[in-house]
């Protein structure tokens, strides 16, 4: 018995040393530093933190529920004509298409919508080549519409992917018996669809959160400096500074703000096994 | 409702499938107002295509539907007005009872007040009193298509179609749903569609019964009729006029035809009237395990044919006992309700108005 309990501890023991290693250790180091101050427990940093970037805690927050609300907006819109369609060419179309964007990476999307969405960039050249905008009409969108642009424009398939999924696995007859009823699509799709996927909606979209939330190359590249988002003021505290206190003091707000989307992705999880 | 001599519903050559299979092959049937039709065929036939093409989820190729004379082929399914019931219920689960009843009547803007009035009668004549707002997923299977039947029901359509309702639910609910649904269809007075693979259901709920077999119907009439007066080998032998044999038709001497089978010593001289008499020439004829008994091999043919046989199976399903016996190169069950040997030679008597007669094909 007590043999094979240490068997079995000693076949945990490499994958719990790397966990502790390369997970437990950096964390806990970078609370117990983000807690002290010249060698005692303190708030300081958490001050130094507020006092210097609170409004750009704001800015995250803003961009990334901004993202996630349109990349909802826009998921369910993709699932919507995927699940709901009726032009078969056109559903076609926007199943090879809407996937793309999974596969480059966020520097790459980044650097895209820097010739994309600049003053002469692609878009403002095409509107007005097209005539719909005069030259002296365009303005850059690189500042926080930009980084919103792209993170919905990353972020919209991914959980347009989970979403359609979860449409498709709907009782085909459910949807029916709506459009039987008198309901048309966008009705069905509001009334009948949405309601019936909303926990795997919440769900992606706290992941989406979530990984909005550490992406640093995006709002650098994207868009100025001031304000700007959480993950620039930490990596500008590290290489400008050297400042680790006051970095790894941001990167505990930022563990806050997603430990509370991860607690309630916990607790629609912890729901949906309740409802099964 | 409504629809002064119109008909409720007429398809005209109707054509649809799926992609370049095609699976209805221009469908023709009307249904008076307040008729309840029963569809009825094995799976694959078409019959729950030909629904989805009237509710509109399935597209037709060519043909008309016409609702009331108004030919609603091109119209959405939101558009076209006729309420549906399915085989999985498809009730939704974010909704309560009230909700999933009410719904279609809160999409014709009715208020609220009225929408719980309208479904807590609704719920009453449903035997369903007082479950307004219960969760669906709590409800049993008899009481979840109760109230998708309700949900159809509350917006008082002119025609119900059911799609195979009954399906998923255990023998006892199935003969209870079965009545409940054709006593409110009888007062509501709404026409009915309702596809079944089910013969007693379809037998027992409909004015009239359409067999359909390969996209085609075979036949339509009254279940009595198409029961006693099926018009193809097919339908016969759907309605369990499974037992096939082969004979020969020829006119005797004094006019009257005789029927003779392999095998059988002397042929049987046909005594019904002229118009249900076969056609001179080989015939086949169909049927039924009831139709036939067991007599002695050399009895007497009268108006009967009597084929000379061997039992080779026996069983006993309660009340009678069910033969196999082997006669003129075919095995023949029949129902008899006296007990004989495996071995035995007996005559097969079937009484020539119990055959269904059909020209013999080539095949």
């Amino acid at each position: 018995m007590t043999d094979s309990r240490f068997l079995a501890l000693g076949l945990v023991a490499p994958a719990l040393a790397l966990v502790a290693a390369l997970f437990l250790y950096p964390l806990g180091f970078s609370l117990v530093t983000a807690f002290t101050h010249e060698g005692v427990l303190s708030l300081a940093n958490f001050g130094k933190a507020f006092d210097l970037y609170s409004v750009d805690i704001l800015y995250t927050l803003f961009i990334v529920l901004l993202a996630g609300a349109l990349t909802a907006v826009a998921a369910v819109a993709i699932a919507g004509v995927l699940t709901l369609g009726e032009t078969p060419w056109l559903v076609g179309a926007l199943r090879a298409l809407y996937r793309w964007p999974l596969f480059i990476p966020f520097i790459v999307a980044g650097q895209c919508m820097r010739t994309f969405l600049a003053k002469n960039g692609l878009m403002n050249n095409s509107f007005v080549a097209m005539g719909l905008l005069d030259p002296l009409q365009t303005a850059s969108l690189l500042d926080w519409r930009g980084i919103v642009i792209t993170f919905v424009w990353k972020q919209a398939p991914f959980v347009t992917l989970l979403l359609a999924g979860a449409m498709a696995s709907l009782d085909r007859a459910t949807i029916e018996a709506g459009r039987n009823l008198g309901a048309g699509r966008l009705r069905v799709l509001v009334e009948i669809v949405l309601p019936q996927v909303m926990p795997t909606l919440l769900v992606a979209l706290v992941l989406s959160f979530v990984t909005t939330m550490s992406v640093l190359s995006v709002p650098m590249m994207v868009a100025g400096s001031q304000p700007t988002m959480l993950t620039v003021d930490m990596a500008f505290r590290i290489n400008a500074y050297g400042d680790y206190p006051v970095a790894n003091a941001l990167g505990v707000i930022s563990y806050a703000i997603t430990g509370l989307a991860a607690w309630f992705y916990l607790r629609q999880s912890i729901r949906k096994e309740a409802a099964a | 409702m409504g629809g002064h001599g119109r008909a409720a519903i007429e398809v005209d050559r109707l054509t649809a499938g799926y992609g370049a299979t095609t699976v209805l092959h221009g469908i023709d049937l009307s249904v008076a107002p307040g008729e309840f039709i029963a569809i009825l065929g094995s799976s694959g036939c078409g019959k729950t295509t030909l629904l989805r093409t009237i509710a509109g989820f399935q597209k037709s190729t060519s043909g008309a539907i016409r609702l009331f004379g108004q030919d609603v082929a091109g119209l959405p399914p939101e558009k076209r007005g006729v309420a549906m019931v399915f085989q999985s219920y498809a009730l939704w689960p974010h909704m309560t009872v009230l909700g999933n009843m009410g719904y279609g009547l809160k999409l014709r803007g009715i208020a609220k007040d009225e929408i719980r009035r309208r479904v807590g009668a609704l719920l009453a004549m449903l035997n369903l009193t007082g479950l307004e707002d219960r969760k669906v997923t709590d409800l049993s299977g008899g009481q979840r298509q109760r109230v998708a039947l309700g949900r159809a029901l509350a917006v008082d359509p002119a025609l119900l179609l059911l799609d195979e309702p009954l399906s998923n639910l255990d023998a006892k609910v199935r003969l209870q749903l079965r009545y409940e649904i054709k006593a409110l269809q009888k007062r509501l007075g709404f026409a009915a569609i309702h596809v079944t693979h089910d013969r007693e259901e379809a037998m027992t709920m409909a004015d009239r019964v359409v067999i359909m077999d390969g996209g085609r119907i075979a036949q339509v009439g009254p279940p009595e009729e198409i029961y006693h007066h099926p018009a193809s080998p097919f339908v016969a032998t759907f309605l369990g006029a499974e037992n096939r044999i082969d004979l020969d038709a020829v006119p005797g001497p004094d006019g009257a035809l005789r029927l003779q089978a392999p095998g059988m010593p002397e042929p049987a001289a046909w005594a019904g009237e002229a118009e249900a008499a076969p056609s001179p020439g080989p015939v086949v004829a169909y049927f039924r395990e009831e139709a036939a008994t067991l007599t002695a091999p050399d009895a007497a043919p009268g108006e009967a044919i009597v084929l000379p046989g061997v039992v080779a199976t026996r069983a006993y399903p309660g009340g009678h006992y069910r033969y196999g016996v082997d006669a003129g190169g075919r095995h023949l069950t029949v129902k008899d309700a006296g007990y004989h040997e495996l071995g035995t030679p007996v005559g097969v008597r079937l009484p020539l108005a119990n055959l269904h007669f059909f020209p013999a094909s080539p095949s």
